[in-house]
């Protein structure tokens, strides 16, 4: 299959992350206390959408993917209704935005996105910050040093 | 073993990903690459025919790509099996866990032909595999 048919497919297969995804975020706006443990649901399909999106060129789909998968580890964390807010309200934003441009993937980024991205990384330092994350020399080293 | 005649074993959730992963493989001479979506089908898989190498992605269902690592090191006959892992999880804690577990290869998405196929012939060549 070439990149543009795997692209399409990708598209397709997004129909049900996305509906697993905002499903979940209604889940946890209904019951922020009991269903804050769902933000692992969220997180795992930007995971998906992240690793597939690089994959197939699509690396500002896969950057804001990165960035709501992270804030989506925080939610599952959040020890307020204040955070689990905050950490829905941008993934909310951030779903959206993947929508749009895995539709329009062949629009260059817009100034709204670069909006989108800069207000998640706001949100996720706000929260603590990002996992550290390891290079490809890093791996290898590491699996070097076992 | 001739490289084409090397098992290889793809466990991937996304469709679109493992489509590719075949792709790249089938075009760098593995002609026999089978694949599956859930680490349950990879784990009945396992059982039912004997593969070389198994290249897995972190988070599948319903459980993970560590889980499937874990279940073959232990395994009275697979546990020697190759295995590589294929993901964007690049978070520093997760990647020293698979390497705890066994892991032989770890490759962070995207990932190119040519980085897919050096890699296997790297990690096979290692094991004495071809």
């Amino acid at each position: 299959m070439n990149m543009a048919g795997s692209i399409e497919e990708f598209v397709d297969e997004l129909g049900g992350f996305a509906e697993t995804a905002e499903r979940t975020l209604s889940a946890i706006e209904k019951d922020q206390d009991g269903a804050k443990g769902m933000f692992s649901v969220f997180s795992d399909r930007m995971f998906a959408i992240k690793g597939t999106a690089r994959q197939l060129g699509l690396p500002h789909v896969a950057r804001i993917a990165e960035l709501a998968e992270e804030i989506a580890v925080k939610g599952t964390h959040a020890g307020t209704r204040a955070v689990v807010r905050k950490c829905t309200g941008c993934l909310w934003d951030a779903l959206t935005t993947i929508k749009v441009l895995l539709v329009n993937r062949d629009k260059e980024t817009t100034e709204e996105q670069e909006i989108l991205v800069n207000r998640m990384k706001k949100t996720l330092d706000a929260l603590g910050g990002g996992r550290e994350r390891v290079s490809t020399d890093d791996i290898a080293a590491l699996l070097k040093n076992r | 073993m001739k490289q084409e005649d090397v098992r290889i074993l793809v466990v991937d959730d996304v469709n679109s990903m493992r489509v590719q992963i075949k792709d790249m493989l089938r075009k760098a001479g593995f002609k026999n690459v089978h694949s599956v979506s859930t680490t349950q089908e990879a784990k009945r898989q396992l059982e039912i025919e004997k593969f070389d190498l198994v290249m897995s992605d972190w988070r599948i269902e319903p459980t993970d790509g560590l889980d499937l690592l874990k279940y073959i090191r232990i395994h009275p006959e697979q546990n020697k099996l190759t295995f590589i892992m294929v993901t964007a999880e690049d978070a520093k804690d997760l990647v020293i866990q698979a390497i705890k577990a066994g892991v032989d290869d770890y490759v962070v998405k995207p990932v190119s032909p040519v980085q897919i196929q050096a890699k296997v012939i790297e990690v096979l060549t290692k094991k004495g595999l071809i």
